[in-house]
């Protein structure tokens, strides 16, 4: 007697979102089965990587990422070289510098390198704002002004400037959206609704539901996940459809496991080592509780990720 | 469906013996309904209501024990897909792997190599539970002395052999140590169950694809084995995920019996030397329906983030976890260094510490017991009081172990600020912000101002 | 002349001259001859956005006047005023055009004359986000310059933008005030049709920012009457072409704020609430906000000290006080009265009685303050939902502690505080701002009263606040789940408890004790999308146990699907389920018929044989789990505890604490459902027994009513 698996082909599906123009656009969302399980129905597009650079240029960067970058100066040169690596599908740029608690650049300085880094490349983009609300509702929307006609994904809206964010990037400048909501399901969906209600087309937003480095909390990370895939696909809920996006860089290279030197902890072992299996994994957990796509920083993780994709979708 | 906890009352004998252990036939019966007593616990019940109530309670996946003493241990006994309809109640076991067609050398130095990855995180050891020794009919190592050298680890093994005569020579050397024998095949079953009983072990069964495993399965339950395991392990990375998807959805969603035992999944073969792609295959692996994930190395590297994966994710959605309340001395903290408190929930202390350390000054986090909530939620139950505060400070002794009097205490719980300074005479009590990502700049700013 | 009669006259007027313009324009250049306004992709935005047809010459644009000429009917219907307003804005947008013609610039500093795209999509972003609260196109010269110069102020200093048209820009050159894109004070031009440039920004905003297609007037309209929130102040005297386009602007659903009231009266407004006549220039920003529902979010709070959450939790000594309010030995009270819009004054802070500076270092007085609020949506059932957020308010004003709620509270000030200036007023301040911010969506305007005066603090207290708490205490009490029509669905606990949804009814609040249904409907209100939702419960199921489809529905989706059905008042029979929260839980011990409730608090063991931990290990989770139910303290004496099972007389058990806790109202519902008296002293305790058979013996020595109930199962 074979054995018969039932289908987990749903009839709703994640809708799609294109980012980026010409051939190199790519497409999130799409699919009609759970997480990476293709074999109960085909993906209409694979989850997609990223690969992340900030406005601090190599500054920031530990050695190990540093010596990828060699001989490149300007935030152009950085970021032709991000885009050369492979496995790399987008390029994710970081207005890091703009945190008013941190380094506080100014607007004018960190929207000219927005804008350098768009002309270097031809990828889909995605801005990704300060982590300060307050900060990013002014930033976002100027660099969402700066890429007019690049169709980047804007991330992220959040409750607190979700008006302003999303009134720039998806009505004023005609960007994707990113919708940022940390780790709740219903927050998830308002801010969805919110969105809408503003006048952002669904097709224009992309989730980013939460993020935790494995370990650190993921259990809120995943259940959130999953529960916004099953609610998307089984109970058909529109307001949940949107595809999802997770940076993980910046959330597992900042943890101790990434982190501490070899000096420190001998034992451990290899810092780089450590580092790009800290962001692999993180990735894979994503990927596999339902996002669509992942932003990482290390080009071994570009490739172990893209490559664990093409394996399994 | 399972039956609740009333409809076996119903069925119950009501005479409240105890015998059961439980106070009442209420209790037992809820108990019983949670799966967390066997029915067959109680004297009373009739013939017809236990046969009635074992389909029906019968867990949808088979608990199977490995291992002995204290590396005793349980995989699947699943009931649920995703962890939080409830929790995963077993996690995902770890295999380092050895195999005898290593040389000499490479088999000293994994064996030399394996017992470093042992550490504590959360109250919980993480280590490579499981090694995976395999047999290779090439393999020029002597199996035998493989097998015992494996075993010498104290770790339980996991016999990757489908050569009965060589798995019974390995038995006999390890099997008071309860190991798994996965080696039954759609050509070998019969004889291999009969092995793997004799020697009172887990069989493993594999096949070529999950309709010979599914045959091969229901033909050793017909031989009356369901001391099982499932080696979903396909030719490809993909073949292998959705066999491994698909057993458990076949048998929590179908309730289909015959795949209702937990799986190995080998990485070392779907992805040999590739380490950073086990790595996430692991993660994966973790989250969707791996019992016994086999690698090729478990260095700090790879078990660093999916140990804490695993802890994450095999925990009861509505236990948060917890850390061991007291004096976390950080970035070289003494007893003259600003203090700070919050709760033990683990989240809100990974946050915290995190942000802490970032900042580079020293403090002393001081986490006292608030049941593992969350800071709003901890005062709100009243778990984060000024009285569950002075209460800590006498039992730990703070005041005898820490000379400095300033505490910072979280901007949520601003509201207690005069209070604590009323129940802790001598110490100031300052307002940290809201969010823990504010707390680099807060802590930055106090120590320029010289404060901190 | 009627309204018609001015209306149609200034169309008229208008249409003769544009059509003029453009006759002399084709004759000198020829129909092919090309026109535009500079920087938009949408040219010519205003008549594009209606008809959905471009205008690129001379030609098109003569087209163009006649289909605008179709618009002009003159039967005497309120309709054809709008659309005669709007056929005169569309011949202004052809006059203005006709300027641009060649390259020309006929604007020159300050005025801007059309704004370009680039323009639009910079200031969209503000409007749609609120930033910009509202957009003021100011017509005409005001009586003085001062009284125009400070109109104009006035918006400025509440983030409007400021748009100008005719003698108000020189009344503005006049005093030398600035103005500018950058300060948010555009003069447009000096002729009236220039007026047609701010249509433009409203009209470009509606299809960048509101995604309306090109040709659907309708869309159109509804979106600047909606979302963009312009209104028009024109000043004595109007014409008639004024008149025609003011109807053009009401036809948008911009509100018209005129001091002209002789031709007002003359044409007999027929456009109440759009045609406004107010005859005070210093009202015309009140009254303008008023009309178009302008609400000015206040983003500093006038008070000589700090406003933190940092300082909530300060405790002020003796020592430290300057003064005290002490309602525990004096009159002293805190209320919120909804009132009539027109009784209000937005920000009116007055003080009656003494202020702090007259009162002796360390003296304690009586203080009551009344915040009385005005809003469409208002309702008084949200006054005490307001009232209990006081104490977090006052709290969070430096060197300022508060404690109690109504006519129970006291209030310390600090030494510090009040030398840094505080006085009585602040307190006012402190509430209006904090309730003008927080309860924005449904409170329009506020005024506060404070009352340091004793004797009319005495006086209030008795005769206004205390019959005002007895009342609402009266509602809660004989508030019934029949009485209302909707309850609401409480989905706070998800984050851990993902699947469980509360449904929270007069009498049965939410299980954790802290959301009652007037909570809920109040959150429901200020937050649309928050975790409280209306549930209806028009279609009975079940009247027994209280089973409704809607409410299934509802519970279905919000627990996406893990639950399928619940009923309101059986514990036996596809009960409610819990998250984790519960202060109470109550379970079936089946020896007594009956069942045992343990809060959270007590440790002990209960007769059904599992503690209260044991119990909630089982119940919570969303998971519905017969014969048990998690719930808060409120609901135990509810006429619908288990009212499917019998009701209240099935308790047989509670934690002592617990007991005492709730006797006096338990007793009451006992009483008046089987007219038991002292109903509790039948219930178990812990010290009288922690096993059912010892419970059993109380029981039947009491005669409790459980045991001759029918079987629970």
């Amino acid at each position: 007697m074979p054995f018969t698996a039932k289908s987990g082909k749903f009839n709703a599906s994640i809708k799609t979102v294109t980012i980026g123009t010409g051939d190199k656009a790519i497409t999130l969302g799409g699919e009609n089965a759970l997480p990476l399980q293709s074999f109960d129905a085909p993906f209409a597009n694979a989850p997609k990587v990223g690969i992340e650079i900030t406005d601090f240029g190599m500054e920031h960067e530990p050695e190990c990422i540093q010596k990828y970058y060699e001989g490149c100066s300007t935030i152009g040169e950085i970021a032709k070289k991000a885009a050369s690596f492979e496995g790399v599908d987008f390029l994710s740029f970081r207005l890091e510098g703009g945190d008013p608690n941190g380094a506080n650049k100014s607007t004018d300085e960190l929207i000219a390198m927005v804008k350098e880094v768009a002309e270097a490349v031809d990828l889909p983009l995605v801005i990704c704002g300060s982590k300060n609300a307050e900060r990013d509702a002014e930033l976002l929307g100027k660099a969402a002004e700066a890429v007019q006609g690049k169709n980047a994904l804007i991330l992220a809206a959040k409750e607190e400037n979700y008006k302003t964010v999303g009134a720039a990037a998806g009505l004023a400048y005609n960007q994707v959206v990113g919708a940022e909501s940390s780790v709740d399901i219903n927050l998830a969906k308002q801010l969805n609704v919110l969105l809408s209600q503003l006048g952002v087309k669904p097709e224009s937003v992309v989730m980013n539901v939460g993020t935790a480095a494995a370990g650190y909390g993921y259990e809120y990370v995943a259940s959130t996940m999953q529960r916004v895939k099953s609610a998307a696909l089984s109970q058909n809920d529109a307001q949940l459809q949107m595809p999802i996006i997770t940076p993980v860089a910046s959330e597992t290279w900042s943890t101790k496991e990434a982190t501490q030197a070899e000096a420190d902890t001998p034992e451990w072992g290899d810092q780089e080592r450590r580092g790009i299996d800290m962001e692999v994994e993180t990735a894979a957990a994503d990927l596999a509780c339902g996002s669509d796509a992942v932003i990482l920083k290390h080009p071994v993780s570009v490739a172990t990720v893209s490559k664990l994709i093409k394996e399994l979708v | 469906m399972a039956l609740k906890g009333l409809d076996i009352f119903k069925l119950s004998p009501k005479k409240n013996c105890k015998e059961c252990g439980s106070p009442t036939c209420m209790a037992f019966c809820m108990k019983v309904a949670q799966g967390a007593a066997d029915i067959s616990a109680c004297p009373y019940f009739s013939e017809d209501a236990k046969a009635q109530l074992s389909e029906a309670t019968a867990p949808p996946m088979k608990s199977i024990k490995i291992g002995t003493g204290a590396e005793e241990m349980v995989l699947g006994g699943e009931t649920v897909m995703e962890r939080h309809e409830k929790t995963f109640v077993n996690k995902t076991r770890y295999a380092d792997s050895l195999c005898n067609c290593m040389d000499e050398a490479t088999i000293e130095a994994k064996l030399a190599e394996v017992p470093k990855v042992d550490y504590d995180r959360i109250g919980e050891r993480m280590y490579a539970e499981l090694i995976y020794v395999n047999y290779s009919a090439e393999g020029s190592y002597d199996y035998v002395e493989l097998v015992k050298k494996a075993a010498a680890l104290g770790r339980t093994l996991v016999l990757g052999c489908t050569d009965v005569e060589v798995a019974k020579a390995a038995l006999a050397v390890c099997k008071d140590s309860k190991p798994v024998l996965n080696g039954a095949t759609p050509a070998n079953y019969a004889d291999m169950s009969a092995v793997a009983t004799e020697a009172g072990v887990v069989l493993g069964v594999s096949g070529a694809d999950m309709n010979e495993i599914y045959d091969t399965v229901k033909a050793l339950e017909g031989l009356g084995n369901k001391n099982l395991v499932i080696d979903t392990t396909g030719a490809t990375v993909k073949e292998t995920f959705a066999n491994t998807v698909q057993l458990r959805k076949a048998a929590i969603k179908d309730g289909d019996r015959t795949c209702g035992y937990p799986s190995i999944v080998n990485l070392v073969k779907v992805a040999k030397d590739d380490l950073h792609l086990q790595a996430a295959l692991a993660a994966v692996f973790t989250i969707k329906y791996g019992s016994i994930v086999v690698m090729q190395e478990i260095t700090y590297s790879e078990a660093l983030p999916l140990y804490g994966l695993r802890q994450n994710i095999f925990t009861d959605p509505q236990k948060p976890m917890r850390v061991e309340p007291g004096i976390y001395a950080l970035n070289g903290a003494d007893e003259n260094s600003i203090c700070l408190t919050t709760v033990d929930f683990a989240l809100t202390y990974f946050l915290v510490s995190g942000e802490l350390e970032r900042s580079g000054v020293p403090v002393n986090l001081i986490i006292s017991d608030a049941g593992g909530l969350s800071v709003l939620t901890a005062w709100a139950a009243g778990k984060l009081s000024s009285s569950s505060i002075e209460k800590f400070w006498k039992e730990a002794d703070i005041e005898g172990k820490i000379k400095n009097r300033k505490l910072i205490i979280p901007g949520k719980v601003a509201v207690l600020k005069g209070e604590i300074e009323a129940k802790l005479p001598g110490w100031e009590v300052i307002i940290a912000p809201r969010e823990a990502v504010e707390l680099v700049k807060f802590l930055k700013d106090m120590q320029a101002n010289g404060e901190a | 002349m009627t309204l018609f009669d001015v209306v149609f006259a200034g169309n008229d007027a208008v249409f003769g001259m544009t059509e003029k313009a453009i006759d002399d324009a084709i004759a000198a250049n020829g129909a092919d001859k090309a026109v535009a306004l500079p920087d938009t992709a949408y040219s010519l935005p205003c008549y594009y956005a209606v008809t959905g047809t471009k205008v690129g010459n001379l030609g098109e644009m003569k087209a163009a006047l006649g289909v605008v000429k179709t618009l002009m009917t003159r039967e005497k219907r309120l309709n054809d005023v709008f659309m005669s307003g709007v056929a005169t804005a569309l011949c202004a947008e052809f006059i203005e055009t006709l300027k641009y013609m060649d390259g020309a610039k006929p604007y020159e500093a300050p005025c801007y004359g059309h704004l370009a795209d680039a323009v639009i999509r910079e200031l969209g972003v503000p409007l749609v986000t609120g930033d910009i609260p509202g957009v003021a196109v100011i017509l005409g010269a005001a009586p003085t310059a001062q009284e125009g110069v400070d109109l104009v102020k006035s918006y400025q200093a509440q983030g409007i933008l400021v748009t100008l048209v005719g003698g108000i820009i020189d009344q503005c050159e006049e005093l030398g005030y600035k103005t500018g894109a950058n300060v948010r004070v555009i003069p447009l031009g000096k002729d009236v049709t220039s007026v047609i440039h701010v249509v433009s920004v409203a009209i470009r905003a509606a299809l960048i920012f509101g995604n309306i297609q090109p040709g659907d007037a309708a869309g159109l309209m509804k979106y600047t009457m909606e979302r963009v929130p312009a209104f028009v102040n024109a000043f004595a005297p109007l014409n008639e072409v004024i008149v025609a386009c003011g109807a053009g602007a009401i036809a948008l659903g911009f509100p018209v704020i005129t001091n002209d009231q002789p031709t007002v009266d003359a044409v007999n407004g027929r456009v109440p609430k759009s045609l406004i006549v107010q005859e005070d220039i210093s009202k015309f920003n009140a009254t303008s906000l008023e009309a178009r529902d302008i609400k000015i979010k206040i983003t500093n709070i006038d008070i000589p000290v700090a406003f933190a959450s940092a300082f909530e939790g300060e405790i002020i000594r003796r020592g430290d006080m300057q003064v005290e309010f002490d309602g525990s030995r004096v009159d002293c009270f805190e209320l919120v009265q909804t009132k009539e819009a027109s009784e209000i004054e937005d920000h009116k802070i007055e003080v009656i009685g003494p202020d702090i500076d007259t009162f002796e270092v360390g003296s304690k007085h009586s203080i009551g303050y009344v915040v009385e609020v005005a809003g469409k949506s208002m309702q008084t059932d949200f006054e005490s939902v307001f009232e209990r957020k006081f104490h977090s308010y006052l709290n969070c004003v430096e060197g300022l502690m508060h404690t109690g709620q109504r006519d129970m509270i006291r209030i310390r000030i600090s030494k510090d505080t009040f030398n840094a200036g505080f006085r009585a007023k602040h307190i006012g301040e402190v509430l209006y701002a904090k309730v003008k911010n927080e309860f924005a969506a449904v409170v329009d305007k506020c005024q506060v009263k404070v009352y340091t005066d004793a004797e009319k603090c005495t006086e209030l207290r008795h005769n206004l606040a205390i019959p005002v708490f007895d009342k609402r205490d009266e509602r809660l009490t004989s508030m019934t789940d029949e009485s209302v029509d909707v309850y609401y669905s409480c989905i706070m606990c998800q984050a851990f408890s993902p699947s469980h949804v509360c449904v929270v009814t007069p009498e049965r609040l939410g299980l954790c004790g802290a959301v009652s249904w007037l909570d809920a409907k109040a959150t429901n209100e200020l937050d649309p999308q928050g975790p409280c939702q209306i549930i209806t419960k028009e279609k009975v199921i079940d009247e027994r146990i209280g089973e409704y489809e809607d409410v299934n529905e509802a519970v279905r989706k919000f627990s996406q699907g893990a639950l399928e059905d619940v009923s309101l008042y059986s514990i036996i029979e596809k009960p409610m389920t819990s998250c984790g929260c519960f202060e109470c839980i109550c379970g079936i011990e089946p020896l007594s018929n009956g069942v045992c409730i343990a809060n959270r608090e007590y440790a002990g063991m209960t007769p059904i044989g599992m503690t209260f931990s044991e119990l909630a290990s089982m119940t919570g989770g969303g998971v519905q789990t017969p014969g048990f139910m998690g719930h808060g303290k409120h609901f135990i004496a509810s006429k619908k505890f288990m009212k499917a099972e019998g009701g209240v007389a099935r308790i047989v058990w509670m934690p002592k604490e617990l007991k005492e806790t709730v006797a006096e109202r338990l007793n009451e519902t006992a009483k008046e459902l089987y007219g038991i008296e002292n109903f509790t002293d039948m219930i178990g305790d812990e010290t009288v027994a922690e096993d059912p058979e010892t419970l059993l013996a109380f029981l039947e020595e009491k005669g409790h009513p459980a045991l001759t109930m029918e079987p629970m199962m």
